[in-house]
């Protein structure tokens, strides 16, 4: 209602003014000293001025009102176009995606390992199921996806184990006779890695090597007179990200037993590394297996052998260790345990 | 006149009794504070108090340069905000 703004009517009009007025006024005046109050007692306590400083501080930090720049007179997408370069694979990396990249680069981190177990055990789906490497493109594809399935059950329990990450690549040729590096060579691409003085177990065309290489591998181990390579494709050497992973993984199946791996030893035993970073696997590209067992080598302890290195080079050996890792893959989560007892049995 | 000293004395009892002052009270330090009455007087306090020497200052110097100045920064609306809850509390209340 509008009547009440406006003053009272009546002859008592002026007197009721006054008095609201003069009521307000004491509502003003209390306001007022209670402010004066707080302030005294504040300059008498000593927190008065503490909101200033010197008056050096209080030009650092005093509100940028620039375009461009916030507040503080920070940039604000200041790192966005900057690269870092890589120190373990050297590439230009953008900064945003440095410390996934470096976690994968170096096989450090929780998803590194947890993507090589995967793998391993994928691999050790195809190595069981095929052992011809001649069509060995296609039927990767089914076991890759396969494995892939498998992967929950396998990866879990692999990954609950703790690894150190190493792995070796391939075999040494010093302790093969003739035949068997002959036989070794016509199925396998062979070429000898500088650092680690083994042989790669990929296939003839394994885009690591060039056919250059393993020319040359051969006429080393077998003479000049040594057979030509069956396939004179070259292969692009800047493949997927996955193949280093894929050889050391196929070469631990077949000749090593430690099961380990890390994308730093396969970075080395490339002879032209670029990058040894993503783990994410192609699936398409998976490289033909190598997986002679007759070869002497042992048998599969991946993911089982919990750290140990088995030199088992009898065919008892390797069966006993193929035994436990075929029941091991079916059966992972519950028999780690027993098998890792079983492989120390070995051993010892 | 004693009628009327009467009058504002019953109504002044009247206001504290029923906590209507105390209410007034709040309320115009909370619209005092939120249109930034409260920070103009301290930064004015500042002043002063520089002025005076901050050892030596006390109640009555700020008191007496605050106030005048404090009853003329209050917002108009704030002011008239009050004039009319004290009018409508003496409409009711009134003789």
């Amino acid at each position: 209602m509008k009547m009440e703004d406006m003053p009272l009517s009546g002859p008592d009009n002026t007197k009721l003014e006054a008095l609201v007025h003069d009521i307000y006024s004491e509502l003003v005046d209390d306001a007022c000293l209670g402010l004066c109050f707080e302030v005294h007692r504040a300059v008498k306590q000593g927190f008065f001025f503490l909101d200033e400083t010197d008056q050096e501080s209080m030009k650092e930090f005093e509100i940028v009102d620039q375009p461009g720049v916030d507040i503080f007179g920070q940039v604000y997408n200041q790192w966005k176009n900057k690269e870092c370069e890589c120190p373990n694979c050297k590439r230009l990396i953008a900064a945003s995606r440095f410390a996934p990249h470096l976690e994968k680069c170096l096989g450090m981190g929780r998803n590194s390992s947890r993507i090589a177990n995967r793998r391993l055990a994928s691999n050790n789906n195809m190595s069981k199921s095929e052992s011809d490497q001649e069509d060995n493109d296609d039927l990767n594809d089914n076991d890759w996806s396969y494995g892939a399935e498998k992967k929950g059950e396998l990866g879990g329990s692999i990954g609950s184990e703790p690894y150190k990450y190493n792995y070796n690549t391939g075999i040494s040729y010093e302790s093969l006779g003739p035949d068997e590096v002959r036989s070794l060579l016509s199925t396998q691409c062979g070429v000898i890695s500088e650092h680690t003085k083994k042989m790669c177990t990929r296939s003839q065309r394994c885009p690591q090597h060039t056919d250059e290489q393993r020319r040359a591998v051969r006429v080393f181990l077998l003479g000049p007179s040594a057979p030509s390579l069956p396939d004179a494709d070259t292969v692009a050497e800047s493949d997927s990200f996955d193949i280093p992973d894929g050889q050391a993984l196929m070469s631990r199946l077949q000749w090593e037993d430690s099961p380990d791996i890390s994308p730093t030893d396969s970075a080395s035993s490339k002879a032209s590394a670029n990058h040894s970073d993503s783990r994410k696997p192609k699936k398409k590209k998976r490289t033909s297996l190598a997986l002679n067992c007759g070869g002497g080598g042992g048998g599969v302890g991946a993911g089982g052998g919990g750290g140990s290195s088995l030199t088992g080079g009898c065919s008892s050996s390797s069966s006993s260790q193929s035994n436990l890792s075929v029941s091991s893959k079916k059966k992972r989560p519950k028999l780690s345990a027993p098998s890792i007892s079983s492989i120390y049995d070995d051993l010892n | 006149m004693s009628k009327d000293s009467r009058m504002r004395a019953t109504i002044n009892q009247k206001l504290t009794e029923m906590g209507e002052r105390d209410r007034l009270k709040e309320l115009l330090r909370a619209k005092l504070t939120e249109c930034g009455w409260k920070d103009q007087m301290k930064a004015h306090c500042k002043e002063v108090i520089k002025e005076k020497g901050l050892e030596h200052v006390t109640v009555e110097d700020l008191v007496v340069e605050i106030t005048p100045k404090g009853r003329a920064l209050v917002p108009d609306s704030v002011k008239k905000e009050l004039l009319h809850r004290i009018r409508a509390f003496l409409s009711q209340h009134a003789t």
